[in-house]
């Protein structure tokens, strides 16, 4: 444009400089390379990929290692019920009860005595109420011909009851031994094989209104009353009643069915208990129930081995793991239910940084080795070269597998892990950038800038340093975007294998790991297609602008 | 050309006394309790050796518990006579277990060398000659695709969309369910179909560097003096390519193909494991995941040496092809 314009003002003579548009060198290379489409669609991408991930990470408002959760419904186990098989044994208050005595009322049972001998502590009289129900009393002998023969003992023998109370005293006659014996008794204690549940936690019943509801229940009566106050019983089934008070609110609830809470901290209401009952009578598979805060739910009953098991659909809150894309997780979240785009992005970052640290520590030590050995040639030469022909036989990937196990020892932090790494990927990695300085210089010092330079009595350092390394640059550069792309892929391998990069670090590499489960390879591909993608697109541009600046570099190349 | 060939092999046995000394020190570098541990660990297997015979067996072929140096001349003194000890994974002497993964690796990277040769070489070739043109750079970006290509993400492609998608092959192993049942000729068949995917994988990964290897000789060549001539004297453009510049090419490619031929027998570690093939890759991949010793450290001693051979044997062709690489 600017030669146009001179054109336009005033006249130029052949000879003038400024006919001929004359590019300095470095121009010609960005002119060549700018051409080169492959290569500016290599620029793009990686362009790209530091936005994606320094800005995108700064961006995105999830962290690399947060965490997401869900709530999900899951059925939950709510209580459990079983039948009551064993006795259970409700005390009088300050009754002594021997230590064998339920042991003895058991086998008396069994047997259809009436009164048998406990261990130490005299007799145990036991008195049927029903065909599980008894009392037990403490028995004591005596003679009374009175009580013998008086009405209430008659009457009680006609209630098929062994028991009566003749002038204020409890009496048990036994005639099981063919002669009528009669025992003074004092009651103990109360065995049936019934549950009681109170109205509210706190709430403790008093033997006589164990004993007074059990001989309602026995009798088929509606009422009792326990120490002056008066309930109503309303039985529901042969086994099951419930116990109202006065007022008409429900008591206690009476079942041969034991009902437990699963969860802590929930009491289970008479009510509850009931329809329980109810549905495990009826064979129902489900009920339900309002609760005290007048919330309605449905329970499910499953049976099993005589065991009922009541369950609930309770909503509950879950760590969010491989959710699909959506609005809040564009990419989805991985199996720790961590934001996919963040990772990425996050990986990306680690990824980068890796593959420039690794190449600038490379290129230093392959420039002053190459350098040197270059420079000086004969034995220097000679002796560097073998150190390179030693690093360039070190097989890498089981050393950096090694060294993945070693730091696993160690249990090393995400840190040290990939400075470690970096580390020991430049190690290993100079060699290449050696033997490229070195043989570029071998061929440069022999040339007559170098002899004008030694005649100007440059210091060695400045002769290596200032005009032959400067000449090796372009292929330095070729090489170190060349094996930007390399580098990466080899964290990213190493990452993969589990060996590189570990969590809660993210790295494309370690991203991609997900798919060492089938099941998540198969189902979850948005786990493992964009860190791929990712790995893919940018060693592939490394590459591509790698191509592009030896094109640009090496015009010669472009016959 | 004698003295040149000794010097080379001289110096490379030089070479692989450092490397092995390098290899040597870095199992040292392991903490000590490791071995301890794992000695523990592999004297509570039933039917084990005890544990202090584990150690003692330790101790002496590793020289643990010499010095730095000494231990160093007594395992390679050991090593040089081909005593490698017995694996701890697999409870067997390490170059019986060698010897039996060696060849799935060999097949599986034999396979995948002729397949890359038969593509790489027509494309290099096709693309040199047209060269601009639009297949030159399809072939070019297929290469560089090629190269940047993370192998386990190129297999992990592979096998959902053939193991998974459409069923046809095995996700893992070399060899299927009813392997056994089958008649020799079926379980030849039977490992070959297994070896498909890896072998794609592998030959996809490498091809792109063979491809532009080809390709950049290939232009120097058709470049070259002795093609103008042939071009000058009118031939057909056929004959031209295909025996004046084919021919020359071939001199570099060789000379490369000659220099990876060890490099078949070195196992193809990553592509192995995700195929988990039993080769001797997947085999020293899980030996280095358990920290198996000795056989790690027969693995990495036999791929300095295969390194080492494939520099030598690239040498000595050089060498044949270009008198004036043995003059310096």
């Amino acid at each position: 444009m600017a030669d146009n314009k001179n054109t336009e003002n005033k006249k130029l003579a052949l000879d003038d400089a400024q006919r001929v548009k004359v590019l300095s060198p470095g121009m010609m290379v960005i002119k060549r390379f700018i051409r080169n489409k492959l290569a500016i669609i290599g620029m793009v991408i990686i362009i790209f990929m530091f936005l994606f991930s320094f800005v995108g990470g700064a961006i995105i408002p999830y962290s690399e290692s947060e965490v997401f959760y869900t709530t999900e419904e899951i059925k939950k186990d709510y209580a459990g019920a079983t039948y009551i098989d064993d006795y259970l044994m409700f005390e009088a208050e300050g009754a002594t009860i021997p230590s064998d005595a339920f042991s003895k009322a058991v086998l008396a049972m069994t047997k259809k005595q009436i009164v048998v001998e406990s261990r130490k502590d005299g007799l145990l009289a036991l008195r049927p109420i029903d065909d599980t129900t008894y009392l037990l009393y403490a028995a004591e002998e005596t003679k009374n011909p009175k009580a013998m023969k008086s009405e209430e003992k008659a009457a009680a023998e006609e209630a098929g009851d062994c028991y009566f109370e003749y002038a204020g005293t409890p009496y048990i006659v036994d005639a099981s031994s063919g002669k009528e014996r009669l025992y003074n008794v004092t009651e103990l204690s109360l065995l049936c094989k019934k549950s009681f549940t109170a109205y509210d936690e706190a709430t403790t019943f008093s033997f006589s209104f164990y004993k007074n509801a059990m001989l309602a229940m026995a009798k088929n009566e509606n009422s009792f009353s326990v120490d002056g106050v008066n309930y109503t019983l309303e039985h529901e089934s042969e086994d099951a009643a419930m116990v109202h008070a006065a007022d008409g609110t429900d008591y206690a609830y009476i079942s041969s069915l034991n009902i437990n809470n699963v969860i802590k901290g929930i009491f289970l209401t008479p009510e509850f208990k009931e329809l329980v009952t109810l549905a495990i009578e009826e064979g129902q598979d489900s009920f339900e129930y309002t609760d005290a805060e007048g919330k309605t739910d449905t329970y499910l009953l499953s049976q099993k081995q005589g065991q009922y098991l009541i369950q609930r659909y309770q909503e509950t809150r879950v760590i969010d793991t491989f959710a699909s894309p959506s609005k809040e997780h564009w990419v989805g979240t991985d199996g720790n239910g961590m934001d996919m785009l963040a990772r990425l992005m996050y990986g990306g970052r680690i990824s980068l940084l890796i593959g420039f640290v690794v190449v600038f520590i490379e290129v230093i030590i392959g420039v002053i080795i190459g350098g040197v050995a270059g420079f000086f040639g004969s034995w220097v030469d000679n002796i560097l070269m073998r150190v390179v022909d030693i690093v360039y036989c070190i097989p890498s990937m089981p050393l950096y597998m090694i060294l993945g196990s070693i730091m696993d020892h160690y249990k090393a932090s995400p840190k040290t892990r990939i400075f470690m790494l970096c580390i020991v990927m430049s190690i290993l990695g100079w060699v290449g950038i050696a033997r490229i300085v070195r043989g570029q210089i071998l061929s440069l010092r022999e040339q007559e800038f170098m002899v004008a330079a030694e005649a100007t009595g440059i210091s060695i350092k400045r002769r290596i340093f200032k005009h032959l390394v400067p000449n090796v640059i372009p292929q330095l550069i070729v090489f170190a975007t060349m094996g930007l792309g390399d580098v990466i892929l080899a964290e990213a391998t190493l990452s993969f294998l589990g060996l590189g990069i570990k969590y809660p670090s993210a790295s494309w590499g370690s991203i991609i790991n997900a798919v060492n489960d089938s099941y998540v390879m198969t189902n979850y591909l948005f786990v493992w297609i964009p860190a791929g993608m990712l790995i893919l697109l940018t060693v592939l541009a490394f590459n591509f602008i790698g191509d592009g600046l030896r094109d640009a570099f090496d015009p010669k190349m472009k016959r | 050309m004698k003295k040149f060939v000794v010097k080379r092999v001289l110096l490379s046995i030089v070479i692989l006394f450092f490397v092995s000394m390098i290899i040597y020190g870095i199992m040292r570098c392991m903490p000590s309790s490791f071995v301890e541990n794992k000695a523990l660990e592999l004297s509570q297997k039933p039917g084990a050796k005890s544990y202090q015979e584990w150690l003692d067996q330790l101790n002496s072929s590793y020289g643990l518990d010499e010095g730095i140096v000494q231990g160093y001349f007594t395992w390679a003194g050991k090593a040089v006579r081909f005593e490698f000890g017995d694996s701890w994974l697999f409870n067997q002497p390490v170059l019986e277990k060698f010897s039996s993964v060696i060849w799935y690796s060999f097949a599986l990277s034999l396979s995948a060398f002729i397949l890359e040769m038969l593509i790489a070489i027509p494309l290099g070739v096709i693309a040199a000659k047209k060269q601009y043109s639009g297949a030159d750079y399809a072939i070019t970006v297929l290469a560089l695709i090629g190269i940047s290509l993370p192998s386990f993400f190129f297999a992990t492609i592979l096998k959902w969309i053939f193991s998974v998608k459409l069923g046809w092959l095995d996700l893992y192993g070399i060899v299927g369910r009813m392997h056994d049942q089958l008649s020799p000729v079926g379980q030849v068949l039977d490992m070959a179909q297994h070896l498909i995917l890896p072998v794609i994988t592998l030959t996809i990964v490498s091809i792109g560097s063979m491809m532009r290897y080809v390709r950049t000789n290939m232009l120097e060549v058709l470049n070259s003096d002795y093609i103008r001539t042939a071009r000058a004297k009118g031939l057909p453009e056929r004959r031209v390519v295909n025996h004046h510049a084919f021919r020359n090419t071939l001199i570099p490619i060789i000379t490369l193909l000659g220099g990876t031929l060890p490099s078949l027998f070195g196992g193809a570690m990553i592509t192995e494991t995700l195929f988990q093939i039993p080769g001797i890759g997947y085999t020293s991949y899980t030996c280095i995941t358990q920290g198996d010793i000795p056989f790690v450290m027969f693995y990495m001693l036999f791929s300095a040496v295969l390194i080492l051979v494939g520099n030598l044997i690239a040498d000595i062709l050089y060498a044949v092809v270009d008198p004036r690489v043995r003059v310096n």
